[in-house]
């Protein structure tokens, strides 16, 4: 009986044309992904290596259980939708049988739905190599178990569990969407352990709560090289196993649950018990015979459709409202909203206060996938409600005009969308008044809600509208808008086109700031907005034309009745979203593709590479180098532009004459430029050769400049945006928190940042690999150049600069004078002594909160931070780290240059904070508003502001050469100084919180690397090598050899290097000699592992023990597991150590917590010559041993680091 | 004011044609549409209350062109569908206030006074409190026609309402029907002779899509009045009898079987003469065109 039902259901499925759609669409799918080579990740991994199909298929099964609710939720619900139940229950047929042949016939059919993904990317990937999207060299050899493995345990595993849950959720409450629902409540479990993902603490629960898996991959994954990503699957072991175990376990009990408590009779009467039948019929003729049917009269009026329209649309709306599906994916998007604004952003694992554009970015793309799915399967719902319960034949013929049924009904999912997005200021709200925070800023809440995301949520119901209007069944129509969705998601993401005029409902990207509020973003945001509702009131009126009203749902007839209801009002309508749509587009157009254009991705990287054929011959030519700046700004935030004057006194430093100036203008982006004057010694130069293309422009000078010569130039140019552009924050000039470098203004010469970085699309355009940017440590042009600016050494600069009355202007150097003049603000700074060329100018509105630092030497320094108004709750933590920073750099490394130290908050846009001569800025989101307040959390503010303080002496005392290794001078030196810093105030104890991060992002860099991984003396572009490695390395190295001994060494290097004036300047080999001079010969090694290779360790502590001794002491044996091992560039082993290595062993009591800090309270701590394998150490201490470890705070490079401490077990 | 049908044609988009040319001439009073399943009579009524479209003809009411001013249509239309459903959680009050208030009736006293009314007509007064999810068949369908009342409809359209019911339902619904004005055009389709012969002053039958007669039921009656002829046979001996006559109808009767034939003349002595009634004439309309009819 079983085998009867499960072929019945399998070959009734495998006749569905439904069946064979889905296993099209995921094939479909699977050869876009392969042969197009969109699988993410670093270049050097194979499209097809075991990792990236083991990820896809992982991700593909996420948004698999949508196939999984259609296919698993249908089997038991078929027999209610076609009123089978009744009879097809009466047969000798058990329940058992019925249920588990329902079950796996639906399992077989998803299962071989699932084949089309798995067929789709061995063919994609076979035909990949030749198909000439993704180059040959990215596939490698085809190996089915690569395939098998991760099916087995991710790709099916997660469609049957969620399989079973749909089939359970249906089979118990009759209800089909409570499938649909179930799916959405499993995708925002996943979403939520996304949120946890951002805090490295969570990883254990977030391995074991994300139902796919995924997150468990991630965490077991996250440090492959790309040698390991393309040769290794993914073990089944550890969080994996058990994640596995709980979801298909889960999977499985509740089916079996469902096969024990399913009972035909439940299934059937389900609603009997509560249903009172209406009385028996009472003879009431008499009565019935005399009543009279009154005269009533009646209006039709456009009034009274009206009337009828507004109360149909509330009727409907309130219906939706009751809907428990409605209800369901609702609370849960809500929750999912409010959690996600609960555990905030992290930075650092710190949390920020919970601001309101916070609150507003939560609302992101994975929520509007929730609300997109919500308002399709709604619209679906209210165009067939009157079908579904056969009452769409005498509604469809009262006299009602088709534009009040059908415009009732969208103005009912209006209201649900005015629902949905107060939902999100609900969610805010709420947030922060449970975390006490009162500052509410309605304002932002209605502007982005009301004006911006409202409007967005219309065009989907308008979208909706149009596909359930033209595709009468329902499910057809979800299916085909859901598409339509993923479609402008893949064009725009995959296919990288972005151009939004052509993307339905898309609109550029904004960012909300305190600062400077909705800024100059809006503008684009309403137009677009309401260029996208013109599109969408044609979309919407179309629908009413086809909307099918009666019972013919034939094409001809459906086309006639088209025809027949475009009459007066539907043309208005037509005309009206004709002209909103060509109107708004005429000006959006105007704006993103006149004032401004869009350039393909395809076409920018063709442009670098053109760049790097033709200009490449003027690499390294000798041009004049400032050594004295004056600047004139004139900066306008009110209406986004302004204009720069500057004089250059330049000297020809070179060996050889100097005929032309070559200046890189550069490829005109959002500001538009205009040069108002360029002049040396007072004669203006002519263009010579022009590289239009590239803005690269050559002008003769007047009189060649032989080498020694000194001239003046004079350049001004002004520089404005226009309009607003397709995408792009264009965040340099904006009405409050402007922030402009030395960028402004042209460079010389060829500059290397703008050629093709990726080998992958330099082999494309016929360029070689280029694997390294800065020439080597002993290239002339190299020493005899400063890293962060080639167009001068050490200058001398002062200007002055011009802003809005209400704001106040920054710049380097020492505040002379400031005046009001033609209603402008003017500030005149002047810097004493030398710096390099790179100044920044700043202007908003700023309190200053201000405090005072004496040196032990006797050196003030005003510390001044500019902030926000509103932003006042860190700013004592800045000054703090600006103090302690100070006392501990000119005490170990030299004095500090300036009598003044200035940090300047500036917007969002970007979030970095930068070091410029005596001046910081520093972005709003970082630090500003984050929230310290539990002192377990790092103190990153503290932590960057001492690292930024770093970098007056570690790139502004010593701004390194512009050879490969230097910018470790600058980056990991400022690094190792926060460190320090750091370490000094919260104790040595706390430092293995910040080192674990530190190493989180080494060993998460080197994975996605898309070169190879260079070394700390010659890495040149790899951010992860010279902050992260670097700080681990110094950091080490200083616990092995002594703070203070390896600081001499910085001290002298210092001593050597600072204000250099003249070439060679400093290299990595020099810093690394000084850190040689420094270090004993038993640790040589270390540094050699450290700075000339990639070195890994996998420390262990085994089995351990302890047993009490007689006189009260314990014996404690340690078992430890050590091994070093070398690695290549590309993450392969190169093999093991067998040398021993000085690391740490300890033995622990319990952990205190000292001022609300986590801390561990060592019994034992030394350090030992630990050799390769396993090793023994016995210890006898005085109180009880509770853990052991090697290497217990994490100093050494180590891909587990958890695994290095252990409880200790008494010895029985 | 008549309702005139002049040549009506439609064929769905799977081919089926399922009205063929149809001309018809309704006056006002009860005009019973008789017609074996599959006859088109439901394509029509649907057709005539808005509901699709034809390919080809008219249909006139007065000035009203039905077919292309279906809002002035809707607004005199009452129509009950042959089959329909109903909101299970409201209540049969709630509903038919509902829906009086789009059939225009906006003045609440007046919309109370009628709903009230229909109720106690149509004998759901005692229930109108209840869900409709909770109705019988019967009342459901009393329901049905209570709906189609609001408004004093001059056309209404009711699609072989009495399917299903038990006989003191139908009785109820047919006293319901013959109630409503006179200065009302009143449409029933049917399978059923007797619904007809009891209510109609006018009628059509139809057959595969196409009126195969039309008039009074007493005149058409009329019309094969002498000419209906019965005789008893044994079973076997059916088919030839088929083949030889036009068999309008079989009836058994005690093990053996009562056929009725229609013939202009008696066929031969065995045969004696039957009084014609109406469903003679229907099932000899009918059996000309389709094979095998039993009753």
């Amino acid at each position: 009986m079983f085998s009867e039902i499960f072929f019945f259901e399998l070959k009734y499925r495998l006749n569905r044309p439904a069946t064979w759609a889905y296993f099209g669409i995921l094939f479909v799918f699977a050869l876009f992904l392969s042969i197009g080579g969109l699988t993410g990740g670093s270049e050097k991994v194979f499209v097809n290596a075991p990792y990236s199909i083991a990820t896809n298929l992982n991700t593909v099964s996420i948004f698999g259980i949508m196939l999984a609710s259609a296919i698993m939720g249908v089997p038991v619900y078929r027999d209610i939708e076609h009123g089978t139940q009744h009879y097809f229950f009466s047969y000798p047929i058990s329940e058992k049988g019925y249920i588990l042949g329902r079950f796996t016939g639906s399992m077989a059919t998803l299962l071989l739905v699932s084949l089309g993904l798995i067929f789709g990317l061995i063919i994609g990937f076979a035909i990949g190599p030749y198909a000439g999207f993704e180059p040959a060299e990215r596939y490698t050899n085809f190996d089915f178990w690569h395939f098998l493995q991760p099916s087995i345990f991710y790709y099916w595993s997660n469609l049957f569990f969620s399989g079973c849950i749909f089939f359970a959720l249906v089979a118990l409450t009759k209800r089909i969407m409570l499938a649909y629902a179930g799916g959405a409540i499993l995708f925002i479990i996943y979403l939520v352990t996304l949120t946890l993902t951002q805090d490295i603490e969570n990883k254990d629960l977030v391995s074991l709560m994300d139902p796919f898996g995924l997150g468990a991959i991630g965490n077991l994954t996250q440090y492959w090289t790309p040698e390991e990503q393309n040769t290794l699957t993914i073990p089944m072991a550890g969080m994996i196993l058990w994640n596995r175990l709980l979801w298909v376990g889960m999977g499985i009990l509740i089916f079996v649950f469902t096969l024990f408590r399913f009972d035909f009779q439940r299934f059937l009467n389900k609603k009997l018990g509560n249903k009172k039948k209406a009385s028996i019929e009472k003879e009431g003729f008499s009565k019935a015979v005399l009543t009279e049917i009154p005269k009533v009269s009646r209006t039709f009026s456009a009034a009274s459709n009206f009337k009828l329209l507004v109360r149909l649309a509330w009727m409907e709306f309130r219906n939706i409202t009751k809907d428990l599906f409605f209800k369901a994916i609702l609370i849960a998007a809500v929750l999912f909203l409010f959690f996600d604004g609960w555990f905030g952003s992290p930075t650092y694992g710190t949390p920020m206060l919970p601001m309101t554009y916070y609150m507003l970015e939560v609302k992101s793309f994975t929520y509007v996938i929730l609300i997109f799915i919500l308002i399709v399967f709604m619209t679906g719902e209210v165009l067939h409600r009157e079908r579904g319960v056969k009452y769409d034949q005498i509604y469809g013929a009262l006299p009602l005009p088709n534009w009040v049924i059908y415009g009732s009904k969208f103005l009912a999912l209006v209201f649900v969308c005015f629902v949905l997005v107060n939902m999100i200021m609900v969610s805010g709200v709420c947030n922060q008044i449970l975390k006490g925070y009162f500052n509410f800023e309605f304002d932002k809440y209605f502007v982005d809600l009301y004006l911006v995301e409202f409007p967005k949520y219309i065009s989907y119901v308008m979208l909706a509208f149009f596909v359930h209007s033209l595709v009468s069944k329902k499910f057809l129509g979800h299916v085909i808008t859901i598409a339509v969705w993923a479609g402008l998601f893949a064009i725009n993401s995959l296919a990288d086109i972005g151009y939004n005029m052509f993307l339905y409902s898309y609109s550029p990207g904004y960012i909300i700031s305190d600062m400077n509020g909705f800024g100059h973003f809006l503008k684009g945001q309403n137009w677009f907005r309401l260029y996208w509702l013109g599109f969408g009131l044609i979309l919407t009126v179309t629908g009413l034309l086809f909307w099918k009203r009666g019972t013919d749902s034939g094409m001809k007839s459906r086309i006639q009745e088209a025809k027949e209801r475009f009459g007066g009002k539907a043309k208005l309508a037509m005309f009206l979203g004709v002209l909103v749509w060509i109107g708004a587009g005429a000006v959006v157009y105007y704006n993103v593709s006149v004032l401004n254009s869009y350039t393909k991705p395809d076409d920018r990287r063709e442009r670098s590479a053109n760049y790097e054929k033709t200009l490449s011959k003027y690499n390294y030519i000798n041009q004049p180098k400032f050594t004295d700046v004056k600047v004139a700004v004139d900066l306008v935030p009110e209406e986004r532009y302004a204009s720069m004057a500057g004089k250059f006194i330049m000297v020809n430093k070179g060996k050889t004459k100097i005929d032309s100036l070559h200046i890189n203008w550069g490829t005109e982006g959002l500001l538009k430029r205009e040069l108002l004057k360029l002049e040396v010694n007072g004669i203006t130069l002519k263009e010579g050769k022009v590289y239009e293309e590239f803005g690269y422009k050559l002008y003769a000078l007047p009189k060649p400049m032989m080498p020694g010569d000194t001239t003046l130039m004079e350049l001004a140019i002004k520089k404005g945006y226009k309009g607003f552009p397709n995408e792009g924050s264009g965040s340099d000039i904006v009405y409050n928190g402007t922030f402009l470098n030395n960028n402004f203004f042209p460079s010389f010469g060829y500059s290397l940042q703008g050629e093709l970085t990726s080998d992958k699309y330099r082999k494309e355009y016929e360029l070689s690999e280029k694997d390294y940017v800065a020439p080597s440590q002993d290239d002339e042009w190299g020493l005899s150049n400063l890293l962060f600016n080639d167009d001068a050494d050490y200058i001398t600069f002062e200007g002055t600069v011009s802003t809005a009355p209400d704001q106040i202007a920054i710049m380097p150097g020492y505040l002379q004078k400031e005046w009001v003049e033609n209603g402008r603000k003017f500030y005149k700074y002047k810097m004493e002594g030398e710096m390099d060329y790179f100044f920044n100018v700043s202007s908003a509105t700023y309190e200053i909160y201000k405090e005072d630092w004496k040196g032990k030497n006797g050196d003030e320094v005003a510390i001044e931070i500019f902030h926000h108004p509103a932003h006042d709750y860190n700013v004592k933590r800045f000054a703090k780290a600006v103090r302690h920073s100070l006392d501990y750099f000119s005490e170990n490394y030299s004095p500090y240059q300036y009598r003044q130290m200035r940090i300047i908050e500036f917007p969002r846009y970007q979030s970095f904070a930068q070091s410029f001569p005596n001046t910081v800025p520093y972005a709003e989101s970082f630090g500003w508003v984050g929230d310290f307040s539990d002192p377990e959390d790092t103190d990153y503010a503290y932590m960057v502001t001492s690292h930024e303080v770093a970098h007056q002496w570690w790139g502004h005392q010593i701004s390194p050469s512009a050879t490969r290794g230097a910018n470790q001078i600058s980056e990991s030196m400022a690094e190792y100084s926060s460190l320090m810093v750091m370490k000094k105030e919260y104790g040595v104890d706390a430092m293995q919180d910040f080192l674990k991060r530190e190493l989180d992002s080494y060993l998460r860099g080197r994975a996605g690397e898309n070169k190879f991984e260079k070394t700390l003396l010659d890495n040149d572009t790899q951010s992860y090598v010279w902050y992260r490695k670097g700080g681990l390395i110094l950091y080490a190295l200083q616990d092995y050899i002594g703070e203070k001994n390896l600081n001499s060494g910085f001290k002298t290097f210092i001593d050597s290097a600072a204000f250099r004036v003249k070439a060679p300047f400093a290299t990595s080999n020099e810093w690394y000699g000084h850190i040689k001079a420094v270090t004993p010969d038993s640790l040589q090694y270390y540094l050699e592992d450290s700075f000339e290779k990639i070195t890994l360790y996998t420390n262990k502590v085994g089995e351990s023990t302890y047993k009490k001794l007689d006189n009260g002491n314990y014996e404690v044996n340690i078992e430890v597991e050590s091994f070093k091992n070398y690695y290549d560039g590309n993450g392969k082993d190169l093999g093991a150590s067998e040398k021993s290595n000085l690391l740490e062993i300890g033995v622990f009591q319990n952990d205190t917590v000292v001022g609300g800090m986590t801390r561990k309270v060592p019994l034992v701590l030394e350090k030992k010559w630990v050799k390769p394998g396993k090793s023994t150490f016995t210890y006898i201490t005085d109180k009880m041993p509770v853990k052991v470890g090697i290497d217990p705070f994490n100093k050494m490079i180590d891909r587990i680091p958890d695994d290095n401490m252990k409880s200790v077990e008494e010895l029985e | 004011m008549e309702l005139k049908i002049e040549n009506l044609s439609k064929t769905y988009s799977n081919g089926v044609q399922a009205l063929k040319n149809i001309s018809l001439t309704i006056p006002q009073g009860m005009f019973g549409l008789l017609g074996p399943n599959g006859a088109g009579k439901s394509s029509l009524m649907r057709t005539m209350a808005t509901l699709q479209k034809a390919d080809s003809g008219s249909i006139q009411m007065g000035d009203v062109d039905i077919l292309k001013d279906t809002d002035q249509v809707r607004e005199i239309l009452g129509y009950l569908p042959q089959e329909f459903g109903v909101y299970p959680k409201v209540t049969s009050y709630k509903m038919l206030d509902h829906i009086a208030s789009l059939k225009g009736v906006s003045n609440k006293g007046e919309r109370k006074e009628l709903v009230e009314a229909l109720l106690n007509k149509t004998n759901l007064w005692h229930v109108k409190d209840k869900n409709l999810g909770t109705y019988s068949g019967g009342m459901k369908q009393r329901f049905g026609i209570a709906q189609a009342l609001i408004g004093s409809p001059k056309l209404i359209i009711v699609d072989e309402p009495t399917a299903g019911l038990d006989p003191a339902e139908r009785v109820r619904f047919h006293n319901l029907l013959s109630e409503i004005g006179e200065n009302t055009i009143i449409i029933l389709s049917t399978h059923i002779v007797e619904d007809v012969a009891n209510l109609c002053k006018d009628m059509a039958i139809i057959c595969l899509g196409e009126v195969v007669a039309q008039g009074n039921p007493t005149e058409l009656t009329q019309r094969v009045q002498g000419k209906i002829w019965k005789k008893m046979i044994d079973k076997q001996d059916l088919d030839a009898y088929k083949a030889e006559h036009q068999v309008i109808s079989t009836h058994l009767k005690a093990g053996r079987t009562m056929i009725h034939i229609h013939s202009e003349a008696k066929p031969d002595s065995s045969f004696e003469a039957s009084p014609a009634n109406l469903e003679d004439v229907y099932f000899t309309e009918i059996t000309s065109r389709l094979q095998d009819v039993t009753v």
